[in-house]
């Protein structure tokens, strides 16, 4: 499997995202499996109703973090194919907020790829979530990117 | 030969949380030569004083790279001060 692939796709958008042409794109005659992790909004947060969410990122580090993932699920699982799809502004209940799909001969790598991408976007892509209540909003708790070491220390 | 600028123009980014905190996306700024993020981060410190409970749950960035805070800042650097992230 190569390192990397024009075949990929990384966005971030402002529409809804069309799971079934995103699967299509990664379908191809050498695989024979494709996985797929669909996120999308939940009518509730640790009990509280939700109105809806509202999302904004850093765009263009997150994609080149998404692009980094990628890239290492490229180096590690013996995958073919993949896109990350993240939508960006309001979304209402029911909505896909994150889109993956990974395609590969086996179903064991793309399992496997599909369950890193989602849990490295959560801990590093530079994308913030606002949660709207009948009674307020909160900024959802996240993940701290690990910051890399002291120049002092590390020179 | 042309003078030494005393000072750097940077790009200073805010999101989130912060961005609601310092009422703004973004701002040009002038700071003293061999300031470092954390130097940059005190001067908003002192414009927003509620700033500083945040600084334990913020990561620091430097043209869009994840940087330690004793990183020295170069001329027309973009620099953001990232809270925890909660995509997906």
């Amino acid at each position: 499997m190569p390192t990397s692939s024009e075949n990929d796709k990384f966005e971030l958008v402002q529409q809804p995202i069309d799971a079934a042409a995103l699967v299509k794109f990664v379908r191809a005659d050498l695989d024979g499996a494709i996985v797929t992790f669909d996120g999308f909004v939940r009518n509730q947060s640790h009990g509280r109703p939700t109105n809806y969410l509202e999302y904004e990122s850093y765009a263009p580090m997150a994609l080149q973090k998404m692009r980094e993932i990628g890239q290492l699920i490229h180096e590690t699982f013996a995958v073919d194919r993949m896109v990350i799809v993240h939508r960006l502004g309001r979304l209402e209940i029911g909505e896909t907020s994150v889109f993956i799909a990974v395609s590969a001969p086996h179903r064991a790598a793309a399992f496997a790829a599909c369950r890193f991408a989602i849990d490295t976007l959560k801990k590093t892509v530079p994308i913030w979530k606002k949660e709207y209540f009948a009674d307020g909003a909160v900024w959802a708790d996240g993940e701290l990117p690990p910051a890399p070491p002291s120049q002092k220390t590390a020179s | 030969m042309p003078p030494v600028a005393a000072t750097l123009r940077v790009k200073v980014l805010f999101f989130g949380p912060i961005r609601e905190l310092c009422g703004m996306s973004e701002e040009s700024v002038q700071i003293p030569k061999g300031a470092t993020l954390n130097d940059l981060f005190a001067s908003y410190a002192v414009r927003y004083p509620k700033l500083p409970g945040f600084r334990s749950s913020l990561v620091a960035s430097r043209n869009q790279e994840l940087a330690a805070w004793d990183t020295p800042i170069g001329n027309e650097d973009e620099i953001a001060f990232l809270p925890p992230v909660s995509g997906g």
